[in-house]
């Protein structure tokens, strides 16, 4: 198994330094360069064509694509991310200061999604046809196709201005950064960001779980004289789990995209923003780090399944 | 014949399915008894209503199945009084307490029927523990005992592994294992050798007989191989559309058999060392959707023997012998001499 998970890991690097490759060399056929995006356009009218060609050639433009390639790989495995082209302020320390939230939303996002998701899928199925299941199926319907922005702005018109019990957004108070006075911010964009994944997997547990359910195994489990409860989570959940599992792990990227969306409503200041912020500013060095950084989260969700299937499953050994 | 040897009894089974809005009969009035520590065959074609009636026993129909009359009546000891398993609530905790443990089931594709994600140990524990207090190490022995018994090789070993590392055999086996480990009074068998090929068949068959001779168990086995109840069974009960149309004693089957559907199910199976140019009896006409409703007997538009009475009339269960029943008009006139 360590052997299985070590592998998984080590093939991950050529993946990754395959999507650099991509994603370096995409930026690269957008119109203009660093120069024309860094000076300013007051700047860019008085200077010379060889005050420009100066300024490449000490920014190493001039080099061919790979050289520039390589020079950029090399400093961002040591750490150094460079800095923005809009801002000037260093990548890693905006990162820093971002990327913690991002993972802390999106993590109570998951953890929502997964326990609620699961627990009413499981409902909905052992409750076939009953009004419960219809009730939790349409429910899910409209939370896959209504998008995210609209039950974020539902949720604070309903709790943060008719109720008043939580803030409309933002990240903290000021002077507040403890744990259970950061938790009241994080609420309302946590479940906003999760109801897309709790819907998908309202319906995915359902299904599986109706699948399961019609196997000749339950019936034996049913003939030893097992209570229902036993029946449906031990015999049933058990073997519905790992394909919800799946899913979820495939459906981790998507939280990406839920961010950017989540946090603008929220005015969450985190990776969503910074992502968005940086795209609208065509702010390439922060693109490029940021677009990794996705990629990664991505590239490590997919392999996560393997891992988590081989785990889950006996006759899955990878060995 | 006294009450007392019957183990169980089944008196008139009705069982519907609810699909859509559509209600199926699938046991119409099904009538037999088995009696204590000896063998009773169901059979019957494809699609009669067997495997429901053994499933209606214990209550495990799916949720749209339902028993809608009569009764089955199960004595665990001679001279108790008879429990009524048809009238306990469906996973209540009074038939769960009888499931696995006083009337096990084992069924017909061994390949499905065993839980992928536990090994095969913890599912025969499972059982066992579920109606048994004792402690995991003894029940590890016990089950291990039985393993070896039923012929598994190094049980101790196997007892750790998951079903997909054995074969089918195997894994029928280990169902046997799973039904046996609490010495039920009564075994169902579903079936449980038309998922294997020829030789693991008889392996299995005999170690049911085996099983069934060291525990006193009383089996009832569906199948719808004549071969298979020539073998083993001592009563035979005869399905045709979700009713019992004939029940005896395999001698009563064979040799006598009085419904005009045994008979032809009788001429259609091929016997060992019979005419080779002789062609196989098949039954005129195909068997009609289990929904219909009929308002004589089931079997009249296949019958050479039917008359207007059969199709507007439903024939009596009647004894034409002792413990001999068949459910026809034909015999009317020999009961009133």
């Amino acid at each position: 198994m360590l052997k299985f998970i070590g592998k998984k890991i080590l093939i991950l690097i050529p993946k990754l330094l395959l999507i650099s490759l991509i994603v370096f060399l995409g930026l690269q056929l957008l119109p203009g360069d660093a120069v024309t995006r860094t000076v300013s356009p007051e700047a860019y009218q008085y200077m010379t064509e060889e005050q420009l060609e100066a300024l490449r050639d000490s920014l190493g433009l001039n080099d061919p694509i790979l050289i520039q390639y390589f020079r950029w790989l090399g400093r961002f495995l040591t750490g150094d991310f460079g800095y923005s082209q809009a801002s000037g302020s260093n990548i890693a320390q905006m990162l820093a200061g971002r990327l913690p939230y991002t993972i802390e939303l999106a993590g109570w996002a998951v953890v929502i999604a997964d326990l609620i998701g699961i627990l009413f899928g499981f409902v909905a199925a052992v409750r076939k046809n009953k009004p419960i299941d219809h009730i939790l199926t349409s429910g899910s319907v409209l939370g896959i196709s209504v998008p995210e922005f609209f039950f974020g702005l539902v949720f604070i018109l309903i709790f943060s201005l008719k109720l008043n019990w939580l803030p409309t957004g933002g990240r903290m108070a000021a002077g507040e950064t403890g744990f259970f006075s950061r938790v009241r911010y994080m609420i309302l964009p946590a479940f906003t960001l999760s109801i897309a994944l709790l819907a998908t997997l309202t319906r995915y547990t359902r299904g599986c779980m109706l699948d399961v359910l019609n196997k000749d195994y339950i019936k034996t489990a049913r003939s030893k004289g097992l209570g229902d409860f036993v029946v449906n989570v031990k015999h049933g959940l058990r073997n519905a789990l790992p394909p919800v599992l799946v899913l979820l792990c495939f459906r981790l990227p998507i939280l990406v995209s839920g961010t950017v969306i989540v946090e603008t409503v929220f005015n969450y200041p985190a990776m969503g923003s910074m992502i968005l912020d940086a795209i609208s500013a065509a702010d390439m060095t922060v693109v490029m780090v940021t677009t990794m950084v996705v990629a990664c989260v991505t590239l490590i969700a997919s392999n996560l399944v393997d891992i988590l299937t081989a785990a889950l499953d006996p006759r899955v050994r990878l060995d | 014949m006294t009450r007392d040897d019957i183990v169980l009894e089944v008196k008139d089974l009705k069982t519907r399915f609810k699909v859509g809005k559509k209600i199926v009969n699938a046991v119409n009035g099904a009538t037999f008894s088995l009696k204590r520590g000896k063998t009773l065959c169901i059979v019957g074609e494809s699609g009669c209503g067997k495997s429901v009636t053994a499933h209606s026993i214990l209550q495990l129909l799916p949720p749209v199945g339902y028993i809608e009359g009569g009764e089955v009546l199960y004595t665990p000891h001679t001279g108790d009084r008879p429990k009524s398993l048809s009238s306990m609530k469906r996973s209540g905790r009074a038939i769960r307490s009888i499931r696995g443990k006083e009337i096990s089931m084992i069924f017909q594709d061994p390949m499905s029927t065993l839980n992928p994600v536990y090994t095969i140990g913890n599912q025969i524990m499972e059982n066992l523990r579920h109606h048994e207090k004792i402690s995991k190490a003894e029940a590890r022995e016990r089950i291990v005992r039985l393993l070896t018994e039923l012929g598994i090789p190094e049980a101790d070993r196997r007892f750790d592994e998951y079903p997909h590392q054995f074969s089918g055999g195997m894994k029928q086996r280990v169902m046997i294992a799973i039904a046996m480990i609490c010495n039920p009074n009564i075994l169902i068998a579903d079936e449980p050798t038309t998922a294997l090929d020829v030789t693991i068949q008889a392996q299995i068959l005999e170690l049911m007989q085996k099983m069934q001779q060291e525990h006193g168990t009383s089996v009832i086995l569906i199948t719808h191989n004549m071969g298979i109840v020539a073998e083993v069974a001592d009563d035979v009960a005869v399905m045709y559309m979700g009713r019992v149309v004939e029940f005896g004693s395999l001698r009563q089957i064979f040799t006598n058999p009085k419904h005009p559907y045994t008979r032809a199910l009788m001429r259609s199976v091929p016997v060992l060392g019979m005419d080779r140019s002789q062609e196989l009896a098949s039954i005129a006409g195909s068997t009609p959707d289990a929904s219909t409703v009929f308002t004589g007997c089931e079997f009249a538009n296949r019958c050479v023997h039917a008359t207007d009475r059969c199709r507007n009339h439903f024939p009596e269960d009647r004894e034409v012998e002792d413990g001999h029943r068949v459910r026809c008009f034909l015999y009317e006139e020999e009961m009133k001499q």
